[in-house]
């Protein structure tokens, strides 16, 4: 009979905590609320593990502004910011990509653009070059700039390392795969990429658009090539009509929460672009 | 002839011990010289800003020793208790004993990630406890359950009839023997399963990444959801630019921690042992 009863008192005794450590958070919310009688509640994120670090520092400035909110950030890539944006597992889902057409049903918030820029060294005096001849640069047909009318000095290719957005973007528009590709030096950074066309006026690589744009600004001797006969410039790459691109999108699904609207005219707001600029990507709001 | 091959076994055989060797010492001198000059007490306490680049790991740290400590406090009360009824008190090759020693095989074969897939759609949706150190601890918790349970087993088993034995015949009872006797002679295989899951705990990314997820600000309770060190190292190496010199730091810091477990547990269940038994 005792024995039973401690059994009881027990299982009782269990529960409680277990229901006090789930509360835990709930409670914490509450009374930060109660102080700011404004935006409160809960947001989760998921998806592009290229936008993941920017959502993240925008959310902590979106949260310091409002003490009543928490934003968790989770990563997973884009196609699962897409799928639990849907299933509605996810407040917000994030892609470092344009939506499909068979993604219709989902709204996309570009909150900024990644560009990827060629570039050559300042002393080179290739001025322009056509998709054909990179692409043949790049897959080991062209090995020599004086084939392209430059110096006859070999040309060092530098690809980017597995895993890294800006190869992507790079592979996407050339229609090629990494494996096709014939480097003489994988990197892994911009600044990397940058440091090695720098110091070798027969390189050529490819980085992101704003940190490129900054270095050149800043006196390192790097020259960033036209695509397609459009400039590489932070501009053209706002305006969307620099081809090697691709918007930084936050993704909704039906009816959104007040809360997630506002978060989302705050991260398309300019009141981020040093945020945008510190990850190096281009803001897109003026 | 023979004399030959003696000489060449034993100049193979100091061959790959070496090889090994340099392996772990090349990985420490890579760390050491890449993260050092970002280690300091600043950084083991600060909260992490402008994505990892620079400020600290503070919040990151607390976050892994929370999961950790969820992670052991499950596990351990579940492996141990089923590692004793395997080696002693269920029948050799009897059918339920085999079962549980079959799945806990097929278990540990598994790959993190789908440990991860079920920690997400298990303890984060259907048991509602969303993305969080519980999560994160619970998932790791069922990684490390096989490990555990057979290296705790073996540790056992390796114990002498002997003892069990002499135990009857003086008259202990089962649970005496046990306590006294079997656990302390078994604590050896216990540690060894203790450390090695405390290793893949630690170095887990791929079932932590979607069950406690991302967020690196300081965790509130268990229900917040909280960086490990390992999300952190991968984050920064693969999504952060310039974020390298911090992950070698970061790195540092788990090896380190890594070390000062290890040490410590086989320290403290030492002291146990020579506590219970003199040998």
């Amino acid at each position: 009979m005792s024995k039973k009863m401690t059994y009881i008192a027990l299982l009782q005794l269990t529960i409680i905590s277990i229901s006090m450590i789930l509360s835990g958070c709930d409670k914490h919310e509450n009374a930060k609320a109660s102080e700011i009688p404004q935006l409160q509640g809960k947001l989760i994120l998921t998806g592009s593990s290229t936008v993941a670090p920017l959502a993240n520092e925008i959310a902590k400035r979106f949260e310091a502004q409002h003490p009543g909110v928490r934003i968790d950030v989770q990563t997973g890539g884009s196609s699962r910011g897409i799928a639990d944006s849907r299933r509605g597992t996810a407040d917000i889902g994030m892609a470092s990509r344009a939506l499909k057409s068979s993604e219709s049903d989902l709204t996309a918030h570009t909150i900024a653009m990644d560009g990827v820029g060629m570039i050559l060294h300042q002393d080179n005096p290739i001025k322009s070059l056509t998709d054909k001849q990179i692409l043949d640069i790049y897959t080991g047909k062209i090995t020599h700039w004086s084939k392209l009318g430059g110096t006859d000095n070999p040309i060092t290719v530098i690809n980017k390392a597995e895993g890294r957005a800006t190869l992507e973007v790079f592979l996407h528009y050339f229609k090629i795969k990494n494996e096709n590709i014939k480097p003489s030096i994988i990197i892994g950074e911009n600044q990397q990429a940058i440091r090695t066309v720098a110091g070798d006026p027969n390189a050529i690589g490819y980085v992101s658009i704003g940190t490129a744009d900054y270095e050149a600004s800043h006196g390192i001797p790097i020259r960033l090539l036209p695509i397609n006969g459009i400039k590489a410039t932070v501009a053209n790459v706002r305006k969307g009509v620099f081809p090697m691109s691709r918007p930084l999108n936050l993704v909704t699904h039906g009816k959104i929460s007040p809360l997630a609207a506002a978060f989302i005219a705050f991260a398309s707001s300019s009141q981020i672009n040093d945020l945008v600029e510190a990850q190096y990507f281009v803001p897109i709001a003026q | 002839m023979t004399n030959w091959t003696n000489r060449i076994a034993t100049v193979l055989m100091w061959f790959t011990a070496l090889l090994v060797t340099s392996v772990f010492l090349w990985i420490i001198t890579d760390l050491l010289r890449q993260g050092i000059t970002h280690l300091s007490w600043e950084f083991l306490v600060t909260a992490p800003s402008d994505a990892g680049r620079s400020g600290g790991i503070g919040p990151i740290l607390i976050s892994t020793l929370l999961i950790l400590g969820v992670c052991l406090l499950t596990s351990v009360p579940i492996g141990v208790p089923t590692a004793i009824l395997l080696a002693e008190f269920s029948r050799k090759g009897h059918w339920f004993g085999r079962l549980i020693r079959s799945s806990l095989d097929v278990l540990a074969g598994v790959p993190s990630i789908v440990f991860g897939l079920f920690g997400n759609a298990f303890f984060c949706f259907y048991l509602g406890m969303g993305f969080s150190i519980l999560s994160g601890g619970l998932t790791l918790s069922c990684m490390v359950l096989p490990l555990l349970i057979r290296s705790t087993e073996e540790g056992l088993r390796s114990v002498p009839d002997d003892y069990r034995q002499a135990a009857t015949a003086l008259g202990l009872s089962d649970a005496a023997t046990l306590w006294r006797i079997i656990l302390p002679a078994a604590t050896p295989g216990l540690i060894v399963g203790l450390i090695l899951s405390i290793s893949r705990a630690l170095a887990e990314t791929a079932a932590l990444l979607f069950t406690s997820g991302y967020a690196d600000r300081m965790p509130q309770s268990l229900m917040d959801s909280g960086r490990s060190l390992s999300i952190h190292i991968y984050d920064l190496a693969m999504n952060v630019p310039g974020g390298e010199a911090q992950a070698y730091a970061t790195a540092m810091v788990l090896i380190a921690l890594l070390l000062i477990i290890n040490v410590a547990t086989s320290w403290a269940s030492t002291r146990w042992l020579h506590g219970r038994i003199s040998l």
